[in-house]
């Protein structure tokens, strides 16, 4: 095993939104935004401190779009380079600087959009993570490519999220998700607040963790604990368990959970009865069920 | 098929300076050039799909393997039999990947007759497994289209009309040894059971005139390999659900009744679950397959360990919910980027990749018509052939709402 290099890659997509945040805020909850920042950083810093072969990338999932927070394309990195004086290592300094002033220019740029708005129109309070997995997905994708002969890149992508699910995104996050599984990167979930039905798919999809915290000041402990190890040596620790994942469908027609459904040959609608015509595509369906459908019902 | 008629052959038309798209880089090294062009021509491939039509979402497939004396020729390495195997085995997974509530049999033919490997099922393990023992086996005699034809045939023939049939013939013989006229069993192929069955093939050595008329009679496709490399790439093109015959006598619309089963997860004392047998390991000797997780059909509660199955006691198709959102990308493919030079776009200094971050160095850079972010061909190739989604559109809140409200 050893002859191997192997790199580790580590993608933290840390939820931004300032509607979730702020509402933190409001009910002077301990948990801010700004502790949670210290908390990936030195998450982020303790990744990098395993080996110095081990990379880092972090992306925002904001409201309406979606930013690397770290690394910064080639031509601003050149600008922002300050050597630290204290003798610290500099990929950290350069880690929380850039976290830091990526974070505080995403807020100085909503408070510019309300500002210039008068009447504050109504944000949405949930997160474009779809968007966010994709980027990472193609980052992991481009520095799979440049990764030298000889050297393996094994990545997994840490999802740190408060606000709620997006129903509408969930075409693009099953696509992302399905990506995930086939490039065998592990997507683990660190959910601040309520509980995420997608996100519990995605990591019992890719084999990652769900956590929800219990405790939400204990956020830097269970970081460190539950997702600091790689994928490898999971096995050798004590992680809390898996948790059970609903994976039944929705009816396009009630959203009622159902156990069997019919489902439309063309556009693969689910119905949890049968109706003549499909509400998606338009079609049309004979009436008279066939021979295998009948057997089926009688077995009910 | 068309308009490669119109061509005639390649030797008749002009000639290709094939040399001078070739440039060396700065290392002198060709490499560079030959991505590029690669890229390019799978960018084309891309560009080429079309959309909005129905396609056959639920598949039968029979891919029928030559195994004839010609199959172990060394001009594929080890041995065509042994190559194609190997490349099947990946074709098998994401065949199944792509069409996750298709079927998939395998026939080989060998000494003129021809043998049926696996019937039609939704298991890839089942056919990865048996495409391994073939590669143990050696490669006999003569290869026969119609017996293969006909024994395929007389399985497909039963499959319900509102799925897509088809045949893949991977043949690499030049000759086929044939009880009776082949021309009169393809006519058959037309008649009322047989309709809409395509056939295509995939051959290893050089064009044979039966095939291609096969294939131009059934809609299928006839390709014959130049490498390894675009025996893959033809295999791949087999793996997007083809887009549905449209034949009106045939009612291809058909609700398809599925189970969505819950998946339970053991260890809870409390419930007194026991340990059971899954249905799937059942004639397995080792103790695996034998634990209180597992999804339980609803039908027949029946214990499977994976998805989608069909359930060997009720004969319900059992999928899980992700399973078919993951064949909606068909349904709803990204659109494909614009091309646009660099040059044009640049206004300071340099354009940076929305995805990926990546410089964007190439003279094209690639733009999505919805979300006007710029993409580096990389990341345009791999979002429209492996993500099925526009990292720029997913990121971005004015066009999620438009995505949704075209679904439901």
């Amino acid at each position: 095993m050893e002859d191997k290099q192997n790199n580790s890659l580590l993608i933290i997509i840390l939820d931004t939104n300032p509607v979730w945040w702020g509402r933190k805020q409001l009910a002077n909850d301990q948990l801010t935004l700004s502790h949670c920042v210290d908390c990936v950083t030195v998450l982020a810093d303790s990744h990098l401190m395993l080996t110095h072969k081990n990379k880092l990338a972090v992306i925002a999932a904001h409201t309406d779009h979606s930013v690397f927070l770290y690394p910064r394309p080639q031509s601003e990195k050149s600008m922002a380079v300050k050597l630290p004086d204290d003798g610290q290592y500099e990929v950290f300094s350069q880690v929380e600087g850039q976290l830091r002033s990526q974070i505080q220019r995403l807020i100085a740029a909503d408070k510019v959009k309300i500002d210039d708005m008068y009447e504050v129109a109504e944000q949405p309070s949930d997160s474009l993570v779809a968007g966010a997995i994709s980027m990472a997905l193609c980052y992991t994708h481009r520095l799979e490519k440049e990764c030298p002969i000889g050297e393996t890149l094994s990545t997994r992508i840490l999802i740190i999220k408060g606000s709620n699910d997006c129903p509408s995104q969930y075409m693009n996050f099953m696509n992302a998700v399905f990506t995930a599984q086939k490039l065998n990167i592990v997507i683990d979930a660190c959910v601040l607040d309520s509980d995420s039905g997608l996100l519990q798919q995605a990591c019992d999809i890719t084999n990652g963790i769900y956590l929800k915290i219990p405790q939400p000041l204990g956020l830097l402990q269970y970081l460190t604990w539950v997702f600091l190890p790689d994928p490898n040596t999971r096995s050798k620790m004590a992680l809390p368990p898996r948790a059970q994942v609903d994976y039944r469908a929705a009816c396009f027609c009630h959203r009622h959970l159902i156990d069997i459904g019919y489902v439309c040959s063309v556009c693969l609608s689910i119905y949890c009865t049968f109706s003549p015509i499909c509400s998606t595509c338009q079609t049309t369906f004979k009436i008279v069920g066939p021979q295998k459908l009948m057997k089926k019902k009688k077995k009910l | 098929m068309g308009d490669e008629d119109d061509k005639g052959y390649r030797w008749e038309t002009e000639y290709e300076k094939t040399w001078e798209e070739l440039h060396e880089d700065e290392s002198g090294s060709l490499q560079a050039s030959v991505d590029d062009i690669l890229h390019r021509a799978k960018r084309r491939l891309l560009q080429d799909r079309v959309t909005n039509v129905r396609l056959g979402m639920m598949r039968h497939l029979f891919i029928v393997i030559d195994a004839s004396s010609a199959m172990s020729d060394q001009d594929l390495k080890p041995t065509r039999l042994i190559a194609t195997l190997k490349l099947l085995e990946f074709f098998v997974e994401e065949y199944f990947d792509q069409n996750p509530i298709s079927q998939l049999g395998l026939l080989i033919s060998r000494n003129k007759r021809a043998e049926k490997i696996t019937e039609l099922g939704g298991n890839p393990r089942r056919h990865i497994k048996a495409l391994e023992t073939l590669s143990t086996q050696a490669c006999q005699g003569e290869f026969s289209l119609q017996n293969s034809l006909e024994l395929a045939l007389s399985t497909l023939k039963h499959m319900p009309s509102h799925a897509s049939r088809e045949l893949l013939v991977i043949m690499g013989s030049l000759t086929t040894c044939d009880p009776g006229d082949i021309k009169e069993h393809i006519k058959v192929l037309f008649t009322q059971d047989c309709a809409n069955i395509r056939c295509s093939v995939i051959g290893l050595s050089a064009e044979v005139r039966i095939c291609k008329t096969l294939c131009q009679r059934t809609g299928g496709t006839y390709n014959v390999i130049l490498d390894e490399s675009h025996f893959k790439d033809l295999l791949s093109q087999h793996v997007t659900p083809p887009p549905a015959t449209c034949d009106r006598k045939v009612i291809i619309n058909f609700y398809l009744l599925l189970g969505f089963p819950h998946h339970t997860l053991g260890g809870d004392k409390d419930t007194g679950e026991k340990p059971s047998m899954c249905m799937c390991h059942l004639d397995s000797k080792t103790s695996q397959g034998f634990s209180t997780t597992g999804y339980f059909c609803p039908q027949c509660k029946s214990k499977y360990c994976e998805l989608p199955i069909e359930c060997k006691a009720c004969s319900l198709t059992l999928v899980s919910a992700p399973h078919l959102a993951r064949s909606y990308h068909h349904l709803f493919p990204p659109e494909p980027y614009k091309e646009f030079l660099t040059s044009d776009i640049v206004t300071d200094g340099q354009v940076c990749c929305y995805a990926c971050q990546i410089e964007i160095l190439d003279p094209h850079v690639y733009v999505c018509g919805k979300c006007e972010k710029y993409f580096c061909l990389d990341c345009d190739l791999f979002a429209h052939e492996t993500l099925h989604s526009c990292p720029g559109c997913a990121s971005s809140r004015n066009l999620q709402t438009i995505q949704a409200t075209s679904i439901s």
